[in-house]
Protein backbone atom coordinates (compact mmCIF):
# COMPACT_ATOMS: atom_id res chain seq x y z
CA UNK A 1 0.00 0.00 0.00
CA UNK A 2 1.88 3.39 -1.18
CA UNK A 3 1.07 6.58 0.06
CA UNK A 4 1.21 5.45 3.80
CA UNK A 5 4.71 7.80 4.49
CA UNK A 6 2.75 10.76 4.42
CA UNK A 7 0.05 10.01 7.37
CA UNK A 8 0.36 11.81 10.74
CA UNK A 9 1.90 9.25 13.88
CA UNK A 10 -2.43 9.51 15.42
CA UNK A 11 -3.67 8.50 12.06
CA UNK A 12 -1.25 5.56 11.41
CA UNK A 13 -1.29 4.17 14.88
CA UNK A 14 -5.54 4.48 14.21
CA UNK A 15 -5.24 2.32 10.64
CA UNK A 16 -3.08 -0.23 12.63
CA UNK A 17 -5.63 -0.48 15.62
CA UNK A 18 -8.49 -0.37 12.87
CA UNK A 19 -6.46 -3.14 10.92
CA UNK A 20 -6.87 -0.41 7.62
CA UNK A 21 -3.24 -1.40 7.19
CA UNK A 22 -1.04 -3.51 8.86
CA UNK A 23 2.41 -1.87 10.50
CA UNK A 24 4.14 -3.85 8.05
CA UNK A 25 3.04 -2.23 5.00
CA UNK A 26 2.99 0.85 6.79
CA UNK A 27 6.64 0.55 7.35
CA UNK A 28 7.34 -1.05 3.57
CA UNK A 29 6.00 1.96 2.41
CA UNK A 30 8.01 4.26 4.96
CA UNK A 31 11.29 2.28 4.17
CA UNK A 32 10.20 2.73 0.29
CA UNK A 33 10.16 6.36 0.79
CA UNK A 34 13.53 6.34 2.55
CA UNK A 35 15.55 4.67 -0.24
CA UNK A 36 13.70 6.46 -2.69
CA UNK A 37 14.96 10.09 -1.11
CA UNK A 38 18.37 9.12 0.97
CA UNK A 39 20.65 8.55 -2.26
CA UNK A 40 19.97 12.45 -2.60
CA UNK A 41 19.21 13.64 1.63
CA UNK A 42 21.78 11.53 3.29
CA UNK A 43 19.67 11.88 6.36
CA UNK A 44 20.34 8.48 7.54
CA UNK A 45 23.32 6.90 8.81
CA UNK A 46 21.72 3.85 9.46
CA UNK A 47 18.67 2.14 8.01
CA UNK A 48 17.25 -0.67 10.28
CA UNK A 49 15.41 -2.81 7.65
CA UNK A 50 15.24 -6.49 9.29
CA UNK A 51 14.80 -5.27 13.09
CA UNK A 52 12.53 -2.72 11.73
CA UNK A 53 10.39 -4.93 9.87
CA UNK A 54 10.13 -7.98 12.58
CA UNK A 55 9.27 -5.22 15.13
CA UNK A 56 6.36 -4.51 12.59
CA UNK A 57 5.41 -8.19 12.16
CA UNK A 58 5.08 -8.37 15.89
CA UNK A 59 3.14 -5.29 16.12
CA UNK A 60 0.83 -6.99 13.77
CA UNK A 61 1.27 -10.14 15.96
CA UNK A 62 -0.39 -8.18 18.32
CA UNK A 63 -3.28 -6.73 16.47
CA UNK A 64 -4.30 -10.05 15.64
CA UNK A 65 -4.30 -11.70 19.18
CA UNK A 66 -6.40 -8.61 20.21
CA UNK A 67 -3.76 -7.55 22.86
CA UNK A 68 -3.58 -4.23 23.87
CA UNK A 69 -1.76 -1.50 21.74
CA UNK A 70 0.31 1.76 22.98
CA UNK A 71 -0.27 5.21 21.45
CA UNK A 72 2.37 4.66 18.86
CA UNK A 73 1.34 1.27 17.34
CA UNK A 74 3.23 0.26 14.34
CA UNK A 75 4.54 3.69 13.82
CA UNK A 76 8.00 4.06 12.07
CA UNK A 77 10.33 6.69 13.06
CA UNK A 78 14.07 7.93 13.46
CA UNK A 79 16.16 8.72 16.14
CA UNK A 80 18.94 10.72 15.85
CA UNK A 81 22.23 9.05 16.31
CA UNK A 82 23.33 9.90 19.16
CA UNK A 83 20.39 8.09 20.81
CA UNK A 84 21.76 4.38 22.65
CA UNK A 85 20.02 1.87 20.39
CA UNK A 86 20.39 -1.76 21.84
CA UNK A 87 22.17 -3.77 19.31
CA UNK A 88 22.06 -0.84 16.74
CA UNK A 89 24.93 1.05 15.64
CA UNK A 90 25.44 4.28 17.43
CA UNK A 91 27.85 6.55 15.88
CA UNK A 92 27.61 10.07 17.17
CA UNK A 93 28.39 11.29 13.64
CA UNK A 94 31.84 10.34 14.98
CA UNK A 95 34.37 8.42 13.48
CA UNK A 96 35.43 7.36 17.17
CA UNK A 97 32.62 5.59 17.67
CA UNK A 98 32.71 3.78 14.49
CA UNK A 99 30.43 0.45 14.41
CA UNK A 100 29.51 0.67 18.07
CA UNK A 101 26.17 -1.27 19.32
CA UNK A 102 25.67 -0.29 22.83
CA UNK A 103 24.58 -2.85 25.08
CA UNK A 104 21.78 -0.63 26.11
CA UNK A 105 18.71 1.32 25.33
CA UNK A 106 18.14 5.67 26.05
CA UNK A 107 15.02 5.44 28.16
CA UNK A 108 13.48 7.49 25.47
CA UNK A 109 13.68 4.79 22.85
CA UNK A 110 12.45 2.22 25.23
CA UNK A 111 9.44 4.51 25.93
CA UNK A 112 8.93 4.43 22.10
CA UNK A 113 9.07 1.46 21.70
CA UNK A 114 6.60 0.06 24.29
CA UNK A 115 4.44 2.35 23.16
CA UNK A 116 5.02 0.12 19.84
CA UNK A 117 6.87 2.38 17.50
CA UNK A 118 9.85 0.84 15.38
CA UNK A 119 13.25 1.81 14.43
CA UNK A 120 13.32 2.68 10.82
CA UNK A 121 16.83 4.42 11.10
CA UNK A 122 19.64 5.87 12.87
CA UNK A 123 19.42 10.16 11.58
CA UNK A 124 23.19 12.00 10.36
CA UNK A 125 24.54 14.44 12.83
CA UNK A 126 26.97 16.92 13.60
CA UNK A 127 29.59 14.96 14.90
CA UNK A 128 28.95 15.13 18.65
CA UNK A 129 26.27 17.54 18.18
CA UNK A 130 29.12 20.37 17.29
CA UNK A 131 27.76 22.21 14.77
CA UNK A 132 24.39 23.33 12.96
CA UNK A 133 24.71 22.31 9.43
CA UNK A 134 25.65 18.03 9.96
CA UNK A 135 28.98 19.26 8.19
CA UNK A 136 30.73 18.09 10.53
CA UNK A 137 29.93 14.65 10.90
CA UNK A 138 32.30 11.63 9.82
CA UNK A 139 29.25 10.55 7.42
CA UNK A 140 29.13 13.71 5.00
CA UNK A 141 26.38 16.01 5.20
CA UNK A 142 22.88 15.51 4.96
CA UNK A 143 21.07 18.09 2.43
CA UNK A 144 17.75 20.26 2.62
CA UNK A 145 15.07 18.54 1.51
CA UNK A 146 13.35 21.86 -0.03
CA UNK A 147 17.08 22.27 -1.70
CA UNK A 148 19.42 19.49 -2.06
CA UNK A 149 22.17 22.65 -2.71
CA UNK A 150 21.34 23.99 0.88
CA UNK A 151 22.31 22.18 4.61
CA UNK A 152 19.12 20.98 6.66
CA UNK A 153 20.70 22.47 9.78
CA UNK A 154 22.07 20.78 12.47
CA UNK A 155 23.25 19.35 14.71
CA UNK A 156 19.82 16.98 14.30
CA UNK A 157 19.62 17.72 10.20
CA UNK A 158 19.35 13.71 9.76
CA UNK A 159 15.95 13.83 11.48
CA UNK A 160 14.48 17.13 10.59
CA UNK A 161 15.18 16.03 7.13
CA UNK A 162 13.86 12.54 7.64
CA UNK A 163 10.12 13.76 8.80
CA UNK A 164 10.27 16.93 6.60
CA UNK A 165 10.85 14.57 3.78
CA UNK A 166 8.42 11.98 5.10
CA UNK A 167 10.69 8.60 6.05
CA UNK A 168 8.41 8.78 9.00
CA UNK A 169 5.94 10.92 10.74
CA UNK A 170 7.83 11.98 13.63
CA UNK A 171 11.56 11.50 14.69
CA UNK A 172 13.64 12.26 18.12
CA UNK A 173 16.65 15.01 18.29
CA UNK A 174 18.37 16.42 20.77
CA UNK A 175 19.40 20.31 21.40
CA UNK A 176 22.24 21.82 23.24
CA UNK A 177 22.24 25.49 22.26
CA UNK A 178 19.50 25.06 19.16
CA UNK A 179 19.91 21.78 16.90
CA UNK A 180 15.85 20.68 17.07
CA UNK A 181 14.66 24.45 16.63
CA UNK A 182 17.48 25.65 13.88
CA UNK A 183 17.11 22.26 11.78
CA UNK A 184 13.23 22.61 12.21
CA UNK A 185 13.09 25.76 11.06
CA UNK A 186 15.30 24.92 7.81
CA UNK A 187 13.17 22.11 6.69
CA UNK A 188 9.62 23.67 7.68
CA UNK A 189 8.69 21.16 10.20
CA UNK A 190 7.75 21.19 13.92
CA UNK A 191 10.28 20.91 17.02
CA UNK A 192 10.26 21.01 20.24
CA UNK A 193 13.27 21.60 22.84
CA UNK A 194 11.67 20.77 26.12
CA UNK A 195 12.32 22.18 29.58
CA UNK A 196 15.29 20.37 30.97
CA UNK A 197 14.53 18.13 33.02
CA UNK A 198 11.22 17.28 31.35
CA UNK A 199 12.95 14.09 29.14
CA UNK A 200 15.37 11.75 30.02
CA UNK A 201 18.61 11.57 29.04
CA UNK A 202 19.79 8.46 29.92
CA UNK A 203 21.50 6.97 27.04
CA UNK A 204 21.70 10.13 25.36
CA UNK A 205 25.50 10.19 23.94
CA UNK A 206 26.74 13.84 25.89
CA UNK A 207 27.94 16.89 24.61
CA UNK A 208 27.23 19.50 27.27
CA UNK A 209 25.05 17.67 30.04
CA UNK A 210 23.60 20.85 31.56
CA UNK A 211 22.18 21.47 28.11
CA UNK A 212 21.56 18.82 26.31
CA UNK A 213 17.74 17.94 25.98
CA UNK A 214 15.81 15.24 23.79
CA UNK A 215 12.68 16.39 22.29
CA UNK A 216 10.64 15.47 18.94
CA UNK A 217 10.22 16.68 14.97
CA UNK A 218 7.28 16.43 13.33
CA UNK A 219 5.25 17.75 10.40
CA UNK A 220 2.20 18.51 12.86
CA UNK A 221 1.53 20.04 16.55
CA UNK A 222 -0.77 16.86 17.25
CA UNK A 223 2.28 14.63 16.71
CA UNK A 224 4.50 16.79 18.46
CA UNK A 225 2.25 17.03 21.52
CA UNK A 226 1.58 12.86 21.20
CA UNK A 227 5.48 11.86 20.97
CA UNK A 228 5.54 14.13 23.87
CA UNK A 229 2.99 12.59 25.72
CA UNK A 230 5.34 9.08 25.75
CA UNK A 231 8.66 10.61 26.21
CA UNK A 232 7.44 13.17 28.78
CA UNK A 233 8.49 11.03 32.26
CA UNK A 234 10.42 10.87 35.31
CA UNK A 235 13.44 8.52 35.16
CA UNK A 236 15.35 7.52 38.22
CA UNK A 237 18.34 6.44 35.81
CA UNK A 238 18.58 10.35 34.88
CA UNK A 239 19.40 12.58 38.32
CA UNK A 240 18.29 15.52 36.11
CA UNK A 241 15.17 14.24 35.41
CA UNK A 242 12.55 16.15 37.59
CA UNK A 243 9.69 13.75 39.13
CA UNK A 244 6.64 15.11 39.74
CA UNK A 245 5.67 17.08 36.03
CA UNK A 246 3.04 15.67 34.22
CA UNK A 247 1.18 17.54 31.59
CA UNK A 248 -1.51 16.98 29.47
CA UNK A 249 0.17 17.38 25.99
CA UNK A 250 -3.27 16.69 23.88
CA UNK A 251 -4.30 18.99 21.06
CA UNK A 252 -7.90 20.68 20.81
CA UNK A 253 -8.88 21.62 17.72
CA UNK A 254 -10.43 25.25 17.86
CA UNK A 255 -8.81 25.86 20.60
CA UNK A 256 -8.75 29.37 22.09
CA UNK A 257 -4.67 29.34 23.12
CA UNK A 258 -3.49 32.60 21.87
CA UNK A 259 -6.49 34.52 23.54
CA UNK A 260 -5.09 36.39 25.99
CA UNK A 261 -1.53 35.86 26.31
CA UNK A 262 0.61 38.03 26.54
CA UNK A 263 3.16 37.46 23.68
CA UNK A 264 6.42 39.63 24.01
CA UNK A 265 9.33 40.17 21.72
CA UNK A 266 12.95 41.20 22.59
CA UNK A 267 13.75 44.60 22.62
CA UNK A 268 17.28 43.94 21.98
CA UNK A 269 16.79 41.76 18.82
CA UNK A 270 15.16 44.43 17.01
CA UNK A 271 18.29 46.49 16.78
CA UNK A 272 19.51 42.93 14.44
CA UNK A 273 19.50 42.20 10.71
CA UNK A 274 17.07 39.66 9.91
CA UNK A 275 16.70 37.87 5.89
CA UNK A 276 13.37 39.33 4.68
CA UNK A 277 11.46 36.21 4.95
CA UNK A 278 11.97 36.10 8.61
CA UNK A 279 11.52 39.93 9.70
CA UNK A 280 8.46 38.96 7.45
CA UNK A 281 7.31 36.27 8.58
CA UNK A 282 7.74 37.52 12.34
CA UNK A 283 5.47 41.03 11.50
CA UNK A 284 2.80 38.71 9.81
CA UNK A 285 2.72 36.24 13.07
CA UNK A 286 2.97 38.90 15.68
CA UNK A 287 -0.24 39.98 13.60
CA UNK A 288 -1.96 36.97 13.55
CA UNK A 289 -1.06 36.34 17.64
CA UNK A 290 -2.46 39.60 18.10
CA UNK A 291 -5.69 38.83 15.84
CA UNK A 292 -6.61 35.92 17.89
CA UNK A 293 -6.67 37.70 20.99
CA UNK A 294 -2.88 37.78 21.97
CA UNK A 295 -1.02 40.89 23.43
CA UNK A 296 1.63 41.93 21.73
CA UNK A 297 4.21 43.47 24.18
CA UNK A 298 7.94 43.72 24.84
CA UNK A 299 10.87 42.39 27.20
CA UNK A 300 14.30 43.64 27.69
CA UNK A 301 17.31 41.44 27.84
CA UNK A 302 19.60 43.02 27.54
CA UNK A 303 22.32 40.44 29.27
CA UNK A 304 21.75 37.82 26.90
CA UNK A 305 22.10 40.03 23.77
CA UNK A 306 25.82 41.03 24.82
CA UNK A 307 26.77 37.98 26.37
CA UNK A 308 25.03 34.97 26.13
CA UNK A 309 26.96 33.34 22.88
CA UNK A 310 29.96 33.69 24.68
CA UNK A 311 28.88 32.16 27.98
CA UNK A 312 27.20 29.36 26.27
CA UNK A 313 30.54 28.24 23.93
CA UNK A 314 32.74 28.28 27.70
CA UNK A 315 30.09 26.35 29.47
CA UNK A 316 29.60 23.84 26.08
CA UNK A 317 33.44 23.53 25.52
CA UNK A 318 34.09 22.79 28.57
CA UNK A 319 31.30 20.35 29.31
CA UNK A 320 32.67 18.93 26.45
CA UNK A 321 36.05 18.60 27.13
CA UNK A 322 34.79 16.38 30.33
CA UNK A 323 32.65 14.50 28.27
CA UNK A 324 34.69 13.40 25.39
CA UNK A 325 37.59 12.58 27.95
CA UNK A 326 36.07 9.14 28.09
CA UNK A 327 36.71 8.13 24.43
CA UNK A 328 40.33 6.79 24.99
CA UNK A 329 40.03 3.84 22.20
CA UNK A 330 39.70 1.40 25.55
CA UNK A 331 36.26 0.55 26.58
CA UNK A 332 33.95 1.35 23.41
CA UNK A 333 34.56 2.66 20.18
CA UNK A 334 37.55 2.45 17.68
CA UNK A 335 40.27 0.60 19.51
CA UNK A 336 43.74 2.35 20.08
CA UNK A 337 46.94 0.31 18.18
CA UNK A 338 48.27 -1.92 20.42
CA UNK A 339 51.88 -0.86 18.79
CA UNK A 340 51.17 2.37 19.69
CA UNK A 341 53.54 1.99 22.85
CA UNK A 342 53.29 3.89 25.96
CA UNK A 343 49.46 4.48 27.52
CA UNK A 344 49.32 7.91 26.56
CA UNK A 345 50.77 7.34 22.87
CA UNK A 346 47.61 4.84 22.57
CA UNK A 347 45.05 7.22 24.10
CA UNK A 348 46.70 10.37 21.96
CA UNK A 349 46.73 8.05 18.58
CA UNK A 350 43.13 6.76 18.82
CA UNK A 351 41.68 10.80 19.94
CA UNK A 352 43.83 12.10 17.31
CA UNK A 353 42.26 10.03 14.15
CA UNK A 354 39.09 9.49 15.61
CA UNK A 355 37.61 12.97 16.18
CA UNK A 356 37.24 15.60 13.71
CA UNK A 357 38.56 19.40 13.97
CA UNK A 358 35.50 20.81 15.39
CA UNK A 359 35.38 18.45 18.29
CA UNK A 360 38.76 18.87 18.93
CA UNK A 361 39.17 22.57 18.70
CA UNK A 362 36.11 22.74 21.08
CA UNK A 363 37.96 20.17 23.16
CA UNK A 364 41.31 22.07 23.33
CA UNK A 365 38.88 25.16 24.15
CA UNK A 366 37.38 23.81 27.03
CA UNK A 367 40.46 22.18 28.26
CA UNK A 368 41.71 25.61 28.49
CA UNK A 369 39.15 27.30 29.70
CA UNK A 370 38.59 24.69 32.62
CA UNK A 371 42.67 24.94 33.92
CA UNK A 372 42.89 25.53 37.43
CA UNK A 373 45.24 28.82 36.01
CA UNK A 374 41.90 30.18 33.95
CA UNK A 375 39.19 28.28 35.90
CA UNK A 376 37.90 31.16 37.73
CA UNK A 377 38.53 33.93 34.97
CA UNK A 378 36.20 31.56 32.24
CA UNK A 379 34.09 29.16 33.03
CA UNK A 380 33.18 29.71 36.58
CA UNK A 381 32.74 33.23 35.43
CA UNK A 382 30.84 31.74 32.53
CA UNK A 383 28.45 29.88 35.47
CA UNK A 384 27.46 33.19 37.35
CA UNK A 385 26.98 34.87 33.88
CA UNK A 386 24.62 31.93 33.01
CA UNK A 387 22.88 32.64 36.57
CA UNK A 388 22.27 36.54 35.29
CA UNK A 389 20.65 35.11 32.19
CA UNK A 390 18.49 32.83 34.01
CA UNK A 391 17.36 35.63 36.09
CA UNK A 392 16.91 37.93 33.39
CA UNK A 393 14.37 35.33 31.69
CA UNK A 394 12.58 35.00 34.85
CA UNK A 395 12.04 38.26 35.26
CA UNK A 396 10.78 39.02 31.52
CA UNK A 397 8.30 36.01 32.33
CA UNK A 398 6.85 37.75 34.90
CA UNK A 399 5.35 40.24 31.88
CA UNK A 400 4.97 37.70 29.43
CA UNK A 401 3.31 34.58 28.58
CA UNK A 402 5.96 32.90 26.07
CA UNK A 403 8.65 34.92 23.85
CA UNK A 404 7.84 35.21 19.56
CA UNK A 405 11.48 35.22 17.82
CA UNK A 406 13.26 34.10 14.97
CA UNK A 407 15.36 30.73 14.86
CA UNK A 408 18.23 32.28 12.95
CA UNK A 409 18.78 35.33 11.03
CA UNK A 410 19.27 34.16 7.88
CA UNK A 411 17.66 31.24 5.64
CA UNK A 412 20.11 27.97 5.29
CA UNK A 413 23.15 28.24 3.30
CA UNK A 414 24.63 26.53 0.66
CA UNK A 415 26.48 23.69 1.94
CA UNK A 416 30.25 24.25 1.93
CA UNK A 417 29.58 28.06 2.76
CA UNK A 418 31.68 28.36 5.88
CA UNK A 419 33.62 30.94 7.21
CA UNK A 420 36.86 29.75 7.95
CA UNK A 421 36.40 31.23 11.57
CA UNK A 422 34.41 29.07 13.01
CA UNK A 423 33.85 31.51 16.20
CA UNK A 424 31.75 33.76 14.10
CA UNK A 425 29.61 31.46 12.81
CA UNK A 426 28.65 30.63 16.39
CA UNK A 427 26.74 34.34 16.42
CA UNK A 428 24.07 33.14 14.23
CA UNK A 429 22.98 31.06 17.39
CA UNK A 430 21.94 33.87 19.46
CA UNK A 431 18.27 33.32 18.92
CA UNK A 432 18.52 29.22 20.04
CA UNK A 433 21.29 28.83 22.70
CA UNK A 434 19.84 31.52 25.68
CA UNK A 435 17.11 28.76 26.05
CA UNK A 436 19.38 25.83 26.77
CA UNK A 437 21.61 28.48 28.77
CA UNK A 438 18.34 28.62 31.22
CA UNK A 439 16.79 25.58 30.71
CA UNK A 440 13.59 26.76 29.03
CA UNK A 441 11.56 24.76 26.41
CA UNK A 442 11.32 26.57 23.22
CA UNK A 443 9.37 25.49 19.91
CA UNK A 444 9.94 25.82 16.23
CA UNK A 445 6.87 26.18 14.22
CA UNK A 446 6.04 26.61 10.58
CA UNK A 447 5.00 30.08 9.35
CA UNK A 448 4.98 29.17 5.60
CA UNK A 449 7.29 29.58 2.21
CA UNK A 450 9.40 32.07 1.04
CA UNK A 451 9.45 33.09 -2.99
CA UNK A 452 12.02 30.73 -3.25
CA UNK A 453 10.28 27.94 -1.96
CA UNK A 454 12.19 27.50 1.14
CA UNK A 455 10.18 27.51 4.28
CA UNK A 456 10.25 30.19 6.91
CA UNK A 457 10.39 28.93 11.22
CA UNK A 458 9.52 30.88 14.21
CA UNK A 459 9.90 30.31 17.44
CA UNK A 460 8.05 30.34 20.91
CA UNK A 461 10.00 30.21 23.93
CA UNK A 462 8.38 29.99 27.48
CA UNK A 463 8.89 30.13 31.08
CA UNK A 464 10.05 26.47 32.67
CA UNK A 465 7.52 23.53 32.50
CA UNK A 466 5.25 25.56 30.16
CA UNK A 467 5.87 23.04 27.30
CA UNK A 468 2.04 21.53 26.99
CA UNK A 469 1.38 26.12 26.56
CA UNK A 470 3.73 26.27 23.75
CA UNK A 471 2.43 23.32 22.24
CA UNK A 472 -1.45 24.58 22.64
CA UNK A 473 -0.05 28.00 21.30
CA UNK A 474 1.72 26.11 18.52
CA UNK A 475 -1.47 24.18 17.32
CA UNK A 476 -3.77 27.40 17.65
CA UNK A 477 -0.89 28.72 14.76
CA UNK A 478 -0.75 25.75 12.58
CA UNK A 479 -4.81 26.03 12.40
CA UNK A 480 -4.69 29.76 11.14
CA UNK A 481 -1.53 29.34 9.23
CA UNK A 482 -1.68 25.80 7.88
CA UNK A 483 0.48 23.03 8.22
CA UNK A 484 3.68 21.86 6.11
CA UNK A 485 3.71 20.36 2.79
CA UNK A 486 5.53 17.00 2.01
CA UNK A 487 8.01 17.78 -0.93
CA UNK A 488 8.16 15.28 -4.13
CA UNK A 489 10.35 12.52 -4.45
CA UNK A 490 13.66 14.20 -3.81
CA UNK A 491 16.46 13.52 -6.59
CA UNK A 492 19.15 15.03 -7.81
CA UNK A 493 21.72 17.19 -5.44
CA UNK A 494 22.92 19.84 -6.72
CA UNK B 1 47.27 35.23 23.40
CA UNK B 2 48.15 31.94 23.46
CA UNK B 3 51.50 30.51 21.22
CA UNK B 4 51.88 27.51 19.16
CA UNK B 5 53.66 25.84 22.22
CA UNK B 6 50.84 26.69 24.72
CA UNK B 7 48.31 25.21 22.83
CA UNK B 8 50.14 22.03 21.90
CA UNK B 9 50.76 21.76 25.43
CA UNK B 10 46.68 21.87 26.29
CA UNK B 11 46.07 19.62 23.63
CA UNK B 12 48.06 17.47 25.13
CA UNK B 13 46.79 17.71 28.30
CA UNK B 14 43.18 16.71 26.54
CA UNK B 15 45.37 14.07 24.96
CA UNK B 16 45.07 15.15 21.57
CA UNK B 17 48.31 15.40 19.10
CA UNK B 18 47.60 17.93 16.53
CA UNK B 19 49.15 17.27 13.11
CA UNK B 20 49.79 19.10 9.62
CA UNK B 21 47.58 22.69 10.00
CA UNK B 22 45.81 21.67 12.85
CA UNK B 23 48.28 23.23 15.12
CA UNK B 24 47.63 27.14 13.20
CA UNK B 25 43.87 26.12 13.39
CA UNK B 26 43.51 25.57 16.96
CA UNK B 27 45.81 28.49 17.55
CA UNK B 28 43.90 30.81 15.48
CA UNK B 29 39.88 29.44 17.23
CA UNK B 30 41.31 29.18 20.95
CA UNK B 31 42.51 32.65 20.32
CA UNK B 32 39.09 34.02 19.11
CA UNK B 33 37.58 32.14 21.86
CA UNK B 34 39.35 33.89 24.59
CA UNK B 35 38.53 37.04 22.97
CA UNK B 36 34.77 36.47 23.16
CA UNK B 37 35.00 35.30 26.30
CA UNK B 38 37.00 38.38 27.84
CA UNK B 39 33.62 40.04 27.41
CA UNK B 40 32.69 38.21 30.90
CA UNK B 41 35.44 40.93 32.22
CA UNK B 42 32.93 43.88 31.80
CA UNK B 43 30.75 42.69 34.67
CA UNK B 44 30.81 42.65 38.01
CA UNK B 45 30.13 38.75 39.05
CA UNK B 46 31.51 38.78 42.69
CA UNK B 47 28.37 38.78 44.35
CA UNK B 48 26.78 36.65 41.27
CA UNK B 49 26.49 32.58 42.27
CA UNK B 50 27.32 29.84 39.86
CA UNK B 51 24.41 29.09 38.10
CA UNK B 52 22.41 25.84 39.71
CA UNK B 53 18.50 24.83 38.18
CA UNK B 54 16.25 25.71 40.95
CA UNK B 55 14.96 22.10 40.79
CA UNK B 56 18.26 20.51 41.39
CA UNK B 57 17.01 19.75 45.16
CA UNK B 58 14.05 18.05 44.05
CA UNK B 59 15.83 15.33 41.64
CA UNK B 60 16.46 12.73 44.81
CA UNK B 61 19.26 10.28 43.44
CA UNK B 62 18.79 6.78 43.58
CA UNK B 63 20.04 4.35 46.13
CA UNK B 64 23.57 3.61 45.91
CA UNK B 65 22.82 0.11 45.54
CA UNK B 66 25.04 -2.00 42.93
CA UNK B 67 22.58 -3.81 40.68
CA UNK B 68 23.80 -6.63 38.17
CA UNK B 69 24.25 -5.75 34.42
CA UNK B 70 22.83 -8.71 32.26
CA UNK B 71 24.58 -7.70 28.70
CA UNK B 72 28.36 -7.98 29.76
CA UNK B 73 28.97 -10.47 26.41
CA UNK B 74 27.65 -7.50 23.95
CA UNK B 75 30.38 -5.39 26.24
CA UNK B 76 33.16 -8.31 25.22
CA UNK B 77 31.89 -9.32 21.98
CA UNK B 78 32.69 -5.64 20.57
CA UNK B 79 36.45 -5.85 21.86
CA UNK B 80 39.22 -7.12 19.93
CA UNK B 81 41.07 -8.37 23.26
CA UNK B 82 38.20 -9.88 25.16
CA UNK B 83 39.25 -12.11 27.64
CA UNK B 84 35.95 -13.73 27.48
CA UNK B 85 36.63 -16.90 30.57
CA UNK B 86 37.49 -13.85 32.74
CA UNK B 87 34.22 -11.10 31.93
CA UNK B 88 36.94 -8.87 30.83
CA UNK B 89 39.03 -7.12 27.99
CA UNK B 90 42.87 -6.35 28.26
CA UNK B 91 43.34 -2.91 27.73
CA UNK B 92 46.78 -0.70 27.64
CA UNK B 93 49.51 -1.15 30.09
CA UNK B 94 48.38 1.69 32.84
CA UNK B 95 51.11 1.53 34.98
CA UNK B 96 54.49 2.54 32.38
CA UNK B 97 57.97 1.77 33.40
Amino acid sequence: MSGLHELSTSEIAAGVKGKKFSALEVFDDCLNRTLACDGSLDALITTVVEDGRRAAEAIDGRVARGEPLGPLAGVPTVLKDNMCTYKVRTTAGSRILGGWEPPYSATVWTLLSEAGATLLGKSNMDEFAMGNTTGTSAFGPTRNPWDTSRVPGGSSGGSAAAVAAAYVPFALGSDTGGSIRQPASYCGIYGLKPTYGLVSRYGLIAYGSSLDQIGPFARSMADIALVMSVIARHDPRDSTSVPGKSFDFTVRKGSDALRGKRVALVREFQDFTLDKPIADAMKRVAKICEDAGAEITEVSLPTVGRYAVACYYAIAASEAHTNLARYDGVRYGAEADEHAGTLREAFEDVRSKGFGVEVKSRIIAGTCLTEPVRSEEYYVAATRVRTLIAEEFHRAFESADCILQPVTPSMPERIGEVDDDATKGYEADLYTLPVNMAGLPGLTFFTGYAESGLPVGLQLVGHRWSDATLVDMGAALEEIIGSPRVPAVVKGAA
Amino acid sequence: MLNDEEVRAIAAEARLSLHGDELAKAVRYINNFLGMVDRFKELDLKDVPPFCFAESTECPLREDVAAPFPRVPDILAARSQSLDYAGAFRVPRIVEE
